[in-house]
């Protein structure tokens, strides 16, 4: 190394300077530090200004605890299951962005929208004030917020829904999450105020109803996910074979619908069925691994098509089944009167309350904002041709929309499964405070509150690092797969 | 050319409402918010969402409740998360002329490296850090809540996607001009990224603005709150005051949707710098 290298070297890390010593103190230092806590049983309780006993190594006692550790795994799996609502979001965004890449500027729509909107306008308005300030008035509120909706919509195009749908993603915090807290509120929330009132009009219709209409449609909606199910096993293996999907993707794929189907089986009365879809959809996936495929390609490929369709189909096939538990004895509930549910102070309601308020502020956050410029560069000539071809909307999205963004939906889905397996806790200190009985407590959550209220700093490291584990194989999954696709 | 069902107008006017009935569903609950925030107590549980009378007097009535020192809290947030800006991007900015306009070995080794801490979980360093402050007596101060967020490897990423893209013939022009590394750093690229910069400054004030979990478990006296925990506090001491409560949401939300709705064009462009992977 010569006079001069040494000097740009010195060069380089003196503007450097500040923020690695920024990295040293804050991030680097505390790491190891906190490894080396993760080894030790350094516990406030025991080791403070009263007590003072001498905090041991007990190297790895905290990891063995910790797998044996009931509450650990439940608020483990909490993680998981929230995190099933990762497909549907990013599927919700692609779909929003889909919608905001149309063409606004068609000639005569303008006018058209802007008559429609001051018409809706005016007759909202007017209602509004003929009705006076009644409980129908909410309802001509809300006509009215549409309509300006849609007469700004119609005049400042994309720009303007974008904005809209970026309000959720760009304002999540406290204040948002105080706000649902208080929608959700179970005695005289807005959701179940409107709730309540659908439900009072609908009751008597449903206590009507015979017994056997309803397990009908209660068999219906399982038959339907089933077959959700079936038919996607069916298309990850054409896909397979075909030479669409690499046999890692299809293994991802299958594992991921047969624990949709073992769960929704386990849920509802239709085990039998269920696992006889599972049978048969293992021998054929079996036959035809045997018989081995025409063309080849690399293991991951298709990886982001196998996770997010799977995961929407099982959070999908997830809440037929729970729809059709509900269906099964709709007429004897209808009978005794229909309540609301009580959202996040019920035990089996709170995870899908927090999830349904995420899907909110999913569907329009960076994500579609990734997603439309990825609909900008995928080239017109592909469409051109497809249009030749005699393409249907369907077939095109499938065939060309779908397959042309996967790179953005993989990078998506690992920032999306690193956020979620690190996220949870402003929502549960904010919302539930990890309630009820621990339903909403997820690892962050977990380690919050070993490390800063129970104060067992070496537990909490532990979990801490296992947390930093799951999130390092993530990581290494995205170096192992991801830079392909980035250099595409 | 293809067929449509439908006229291109009137699948214009569908897709406008299609649109719009989702934007509606991402704008009721703040709607809610607003009215719900101009009610009296009385009002909140009731079907109607319209307040009889408008209670504008609510908005003032957050600031002089007893306990709950809003406007301080207010205040507290802004003066931290504009330290945490300031302090972030100047350092990302150095950093990011290092990485970007200097050619020195081991460069871009460290770089990744740098890249690498952006994929490392917050929570890790959480414990030790706070056992730090309490070391160093900086529990419940200023400078702990400012220090630990005023460094970011997405702040330098951000910068250094855009330093690239500033045409190298500058900083030759500069050489053979004379100009020292900093006089190139401070006159001409710093200058030359002024958009990089407004982007990172409001991502970084923003986001400062709504950090909860360090100001949580830092912050002990209630002075010092900044305005998430301070609504925390608000929620969990006199939460069951729902017009007040959601007065004092909305205010601390409005300007966030101000700022978003004036600066979009540099928030979008710093979510794709930051976002689409270079």
């Amino acid at each position: 190394m010569n006079r001069k290298e040494i000097r740009e070297i010195a060069t380089g890390l003196g503007f450097l300077l500040p923020n690695i010593l920024g990295f040293l103190a804050f991030t680097a230092v505390p790491l190891v530090i906190s490894l080396v806590m993760a080894f030790t049983d350094w516990n406030l309780e025991m080791h403070n200004m009263f007590k003072d006993n001498t905090v041991q190594f007990i190297w790895f006692d905290n990891f063995i605890k910790l797998f044996a550790d009931p509450d650990f795994i439940r608020y483990l799996s909490n993680t998981l299951f929230m995190m099933m609502g990762i497909p549907f979001g990013i599927a919700g965004s692609l779909f929003a962005a889909m919608l905001l890449n149309n063409d606004f500027k068609g000639g005569s729509k303008r006018i058209w929208g802007i008559c429609l909107a001051s018409v809706v306008l005016i007759i909202s308005i007017s209602a509004l004030m003929l009705a006076g300030m009644h409980a129908t008035a909410t309802m001509m509120l809300i006509t009215a917020v549409l309509g300006v909706i849609l007469l700004i919509g119609c005049a400042g195009g994309q720009t303007v829904y974008r904005t809209l749908f970026y309000f959720p993603h760009f304002t999540a915090g406290v204040s948002t999450y105080i706000l649902w807290k208080k929608l959700y509120s179970p005695e005289n929330g807005p959701i179940n105020n409107a709730l309540r009132k659908v439900l009072d009009s609908v009751s008597p219709f449903l206590a009507q109803m015979s017994d056997t209409t309803a397990h009908a449609i209660a068999n219906i909606m399982l038959i339907v996910a089933i077959a959700l199910i079936g038919y996607s096993f069916w298309r990850k293996i054409k896909h397979w074979l075909d030479g669409d999907c690499g046999s890692f993707s299809l293994a991802i794929s299958l594992a991921i619908l047969s624990i949709a189907l073992i769960l929704t089986s386990c849920w509802s009365r239709l085990t039998v069925p269920a696992l006889a879809v599972l049978a048969v959809a293992f021998i054929c996936t079996l036959v035809v691994l045997i018989r081995g495929r025409k063309y080849r390609c690399v293991l991951d490929y298709g990886l982001s098509d196998a996770v997010i369709i799977s995961g929407t189909i099982l959070v999908f096939s997830l809440i037929l089944a729970g729809l059709s538990n509900v269906i099964w004895d709709l007429p004897a509930q209808a009978t005794a009167g229909l309540t609301p549910p009580k959202w996040h102070a019920d035990y089996n309601w709170a995870k899908p309350a927090l999830m349904l308020m995420g899907f909110w502020g999913a569907i329009g956050s960076n994500n579609t904002l990734l997603y439309l410029a990825g609909l900008s560069g995928v080239s017109q000539e592909l469409y051109e041709a497809a249009d030749i071809d005699g393409a249907s909307p369907w077939q095109r999205f499938w065939s060309i929309t779908w397959p042309q963004l996967s790179n953005i939906t993989f990078f998506i889905l690992i920032m999306a499964v690193i956020g979620g397996l690190q996220g949870g806790f402003e929502m549960a200190k904010a919302m539930t405070n990890g309630g009820p009985a621990g339903a909403t407590t997820t690892l962050s959550y977990y380690i919050y509150i070993e490390g800063f209220s129970t104060g067992r700093l070496g537990y909490a490291s532990a979990v801490s690092w296992t947390l930093f584990a799951m999130v390092f194989l993530v990581t290494l999954f995205n170096w192992k797969f991801g830079n392909r696709y980035t250099n595409e | 050319m293809k067929k449509y069902i439908f006229s291109k107008t009137a699948r214009m006017l569908l897709l406008n409402i299609v649109l719009a009935i989702v934007a509606l569903s991402m704008v009721l609950p703040f709607t809610w918010m607003i009215l719900a925030s101009l009610k009296t107590l009385a009002e909140v549980g009731e079907d109607s969402w319209l307040p009889r009378v408008f209670q504008w007097g609510n908005y003032v009535e957050v600031f002089n409740i007893r306990g709950i020192m809003f406007g301080r809290w207010y205040w507290n947030s802004i003066f931290v998360a504009a330290w945490v800006t300031f302090l972030q991007v100047f350092t990302s900015s150095l950093a990011s002329f290092s990485f970007s306009r200097l050619q020195w070995k081991g460069r871009d080794q460290v770089f990744l490296m740098y890249l690498g801490t952006m994929m490392l979980p917050g929570l890790v360093m959480m414990i030790p850090n706070y056992q730090n402050m309490i070391k160093f007596g900086l529990i419940d101060s200023y400078p702990g809540l400012i220090l630990p967020a005023a460094f970011s490897a997405f702040g330098t990423f951000l910068m250094r996607q855009f330093m690239m893209n500033i045409p190298a013939s500058l900083d030759e022009a500069a050489e053979i001009d004379g100009a020292s590394k900093w006089q190139l750093y401070w006159d001409i690229i710093l200058p030359l990224s002024r958009p990089a910069i407004v982007t990172l400054t409001i991502f970084t004030f923003m986001g400062n603005c709504n950090t909860m979990f360090w100001p949580l478990v830092l912050m002990k006296s209630k002075d010092k709150f900044t305005l998430p925990i301070g609504i925390l506090a608000f929620d969990s001491s006199q939460g069951q005051q729902t017009n007040l409560l959601m007065a004092a949401a909305a205010m601390s939300v409005i300007p966030m949707i101000l700022v978003f709705i004036f600066m979009q064009k540099h928030l979008v462009k710093g979510i794709m710098l930051g976002g689409v992977k270079g």
